[in-house]
């Protein structure tokens, strides 16, 4: 889809490229919903400044490297799991190399009746119809034009469906990692997840890259709650240093619904989160949170759009992030109250500690309301590490990059607390301290 | 040689001279008071000795046992045996008061070639030190002196200065809010610990904490200078004169 100017909008040729061959090519809707990302990003194109949610987050990065669809079938040597206690954790796992199902290392035994985990690819190509009602549906492509590129290229991802009444009795692990081969790759995986009324279950993501070798990882999640169905999500960023990570989650929940996530991010050079929610039942309850640690010259983004759109509904987020260096923190989070949504309670709070003077951050939160009968909230602080806290510390024989791990773990501390799976809970402090000794040290602090 | 020498010490708070030439001797084995008014610099001081940022020395010098303090930073000053007891307690959310002095403890240990101690020897150490001065470990599962009254705080203090056992303690105005009880604590926190390899500077304003701490030496600091010295009696003196006389001496 050529733009004004007659070039093809970056990217996009590779996936009119494989359209005609593409799992599922002949599936009317599918092809159609692919023409229509396709369409929808070749109009926009790559979001730069002229959009309004990216003028912290800079993708001219994208255009320094000729990313080549990872084909995902070359045989590599997978890593193991950074996260020992999830790794331990009994859990359905599921996982991707290089963005394609890796069905040798799945372990998707003994599904409970009503429980369904694949591998898109597989669902396309045995039963499409499954998805047609729900893939692609709430997702506002428009919103963002990156999901657009996605779904065009749509081809491999994971599909958890949960059947109404049903919990689950492991939580589901989804595992990608990367190992990028001599050039940089691209991947595009698309996820779904939808939850029956009364479905419980919970999601662990690790997003792990291997070697320092540019790759660009464009996934988009669409999560779908029926009525009180919850969710815990949990996911790990640790894409690999020269990774650029864009993850698009578009959420919907029923009435009384309850969605937790949770997400910390250290990994890639460049890192967006984007979660747009929509609260379209009464009495759904959103929180979502994040940790981010950033050093070096990363651009650690979290971007969130919360629509009230049922009355009673309840949102909130904490998140926190840590820059050191060059680092660079991005906070836009908007609350959004429809007409009619009384009695929604939303909440939200930033709150950036700056190691550095070159450290930055740049926070938008946004309110937008149009009922009379709401409480809403939000709060940004930035700051650095309280010199008093420090020269007590130190007055007590410790020593100065210690000094500093201790109050930055006291910051994200709080924000662990709250995880009640204790195995995640464990390994999100054990990457907190992994990060903090290597990047917290004296040399560090000169 | 002297444990602490303070040799014609200047500093400045953002220019503005605080300490305009403290001399002091400490010999290990002797406990003095420095007594005098507010705003005559007896925490500038304390904060000179503990290496605290934004104290600029602009001249002369302190020795610790014979070596150059004010080069040393502060974390070092401590493990080499400095322990200041602050004023002000800071408070410190998310960082657990057990871990906090488990840290610290552990951090003397190394630097004095000792073996650490793991979590559960170290709760048996200071359960005993704190049983010793009659204080309650407890507030040790809590926040670093977050939301603790005065009287903990102080507590705290001579709990952290009972479990580092410094050779030189300095003291800031550790009685001041107290009742007797608690006063007392302190007292025995400070008793505990003299010894003829130690040394302490207690600063106060009152010398009702003298009644439980003889001191070997008193010195009255005003508008940043020792400007008298005496023994006992001149805290006495103090407190039946008041501090006037020194407001007016050193205009
Ligand atoms: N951080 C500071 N900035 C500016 N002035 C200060 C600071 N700390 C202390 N001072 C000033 O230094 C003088 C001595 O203060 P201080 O040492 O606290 O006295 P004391 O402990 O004897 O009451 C006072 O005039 C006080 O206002
Ligand atoms: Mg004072």
């Amino acid at each position: 889809m050529p733009d004004g100017s007659g070039h093809m909008q970056p990217f996009l040729d590779q996936a009119l490229a494989g359209a005609a061959d593409v799992p599922g090519a002949k599936v009317k809707w599918l092809s159609d919903l692919r023409g229509r990302g396709a369409a929808i990003y070749g109009d926009r194109g790559l979001p730069g400044r002229r959009d309004e949610y990216w003028r912290y987050t800079n993708l001219n990065e994208l255009g320094k490297n000729d990313y080549q669809l990872a084909n995902g079938t070359a045989a590599v040597d997978v890593p193991p799991l950074p996260h020992r206690a999830v790794a331990e954790l009994a859990s359905y796992r599921i996982v991707f190399v290089n963005g394609r199902l890796r069905s040798d290392l799945c372990v998707l035994d003994d599904m409970p009746d009503g429980v369904l985990i694949a591998g898109l690819g597989d669902m396309i190509a045995a039963a499409p119809d499954r998805l047609q009602p729900v893939l692609g549906q709430n997702l506002d492509l428009h919103a963002m034009p990156l999901a657009a590129l996605n779904t065009a290229f749509m081809r491999d991802g994971m599909v958890l469906f949960v059947d109404s009444g049903v919990s689950l009795d492991k939580p589901v692990h989804l595992v990608s990692i990367v190992v990028p081969g001599d050039t940089p790759m691209m991947l595009q995986p698309r996820h779904l997840v939808v939850l029956g009324d009364g479905a419980k279950a919970t999601l662990i993501e690790s997003h792990i890259g291997g070697s320092d070798v540019a790759y660009f990882n464009n996934l988009v999640s669409e999560l779908s709650l029926g009525e009180r169905a919850e969710l815990n999500h949990y996911t790990f960023q640790e894409e690999g240093p020269a990774a650029v990570h864009i993850s698009a989650t578009a959420l919907n929940l029923a009435a009384a619904a309850s969605y937790g996530g949770f997400i910390l991010q250290t990994g890639s050079s460049i890192s967006r989160c984007e979660t747009r929610a929509i609260l379209s039942g009464p009495g759904a309850d959103c929180r979502l949170d994040g940790i981010y640690l950033g050093t070096g010259s990363q651009v650690l983004d979290n971007t969130i759009y919360i629509e009230h759109v049922a009355t009673g509904c309840r949102s909130r987020q904490v998140y926190k992030g840590v820059l050191d260096d060059k680092a660079r923190g991005v906070f836009q989070g908007k609350i959004h109250v429809r007409p009619g949504a009384q009695q929604t309670d939303g909440y939200q709070l930033s709150r950036a500690l700056l190691l550095s003077p070159r450290a930055e951050i740049d926070t938008r939160p946004e309110l937008e309301i149009y009922a009379d009968d709401v409480k809403c909230s939000h709060g940004a602080t930035v700051g650095e590490l309280d010199a008093e806290a420090m020269f007590y510390l130190m007055s007590r024989g410790i020593a100065a990059d210690a000094a500093r791990r201790i109050l930055i773990e006291a910051f994200v501390g709080e924000a662990l607390s709250e995880i009640r799976l204790s195995q995640v809970a464990e390994d999100f402090s054990a990457h907190v301290r992994n990060w903090l000794n290597t990047n917290i040290t004296l040399a560090a602090a000169e | 040689m002297a444990l602490l020498e303070i040799r014609n010490l200047h500093a400045t708070v953002d220019n503005k001279p605080i300490l305009n030439g403290v001399d002091l001797i400490l010999d290990a084995g002797e406990v003095h008071a420095i007594m005098g008014p507010n705003g005559s610099g007896k925490s500038t001081l304390s904060y000179v000795l503990a290496g605290r940022d934004g104290y600029d020395v602009t001249d002369g010098e302190v020795l610790y046992d014979g070596r150059d303090l004010l080069a040393m930073e502060a974390d070092e000053r401590a493990r080499e045996g400095v322990f200041l007891a602050f004023q002000y307690p800071v408070e410190i959310p998310g960082v657990a008061g057990l871990t906090f002095l488990k840290t610290a403890a552990n951090a003397l240990r190394r630097h004095r070639g000792e073996g650490e101690l793991d979590a559960m020897d170290f709760l048996k150490f200071v359960r005993d030190k704190a049983d010793s001065l009659d204080i309650n470990a407890d507030m040790l599962k809590r926040a670093v002196n977050e939301g603790f009254s005065g009287g903990e705080k102080k507590r705290m203090e001579i709990l952290q200065m009972a479990v580092l056992e410094p050779r030189l303690a300095i003291l800031d105005e550790t009685d001041s809010g107290l009742d007797i009880d608690a006063l007392k604590v302190v007292a025995d926190g400070v008793n505990a610990l003299r010894g003829p390899e130690r040394g302490m500077l207690l600063i106060t304003h009152y010398q009702r904490m003298l009644d439980y701490i003889v001191p070997d030496r008193v010195h009255v600091l005003a508008h940043g200078r020792i400007v008298k010295s005496g023994d006992k009696s001149l805290a006495l003196e103090l407190e039946a004169k008041g501090y006037g006389e020194y407001l007016d001496a050193a205009e």
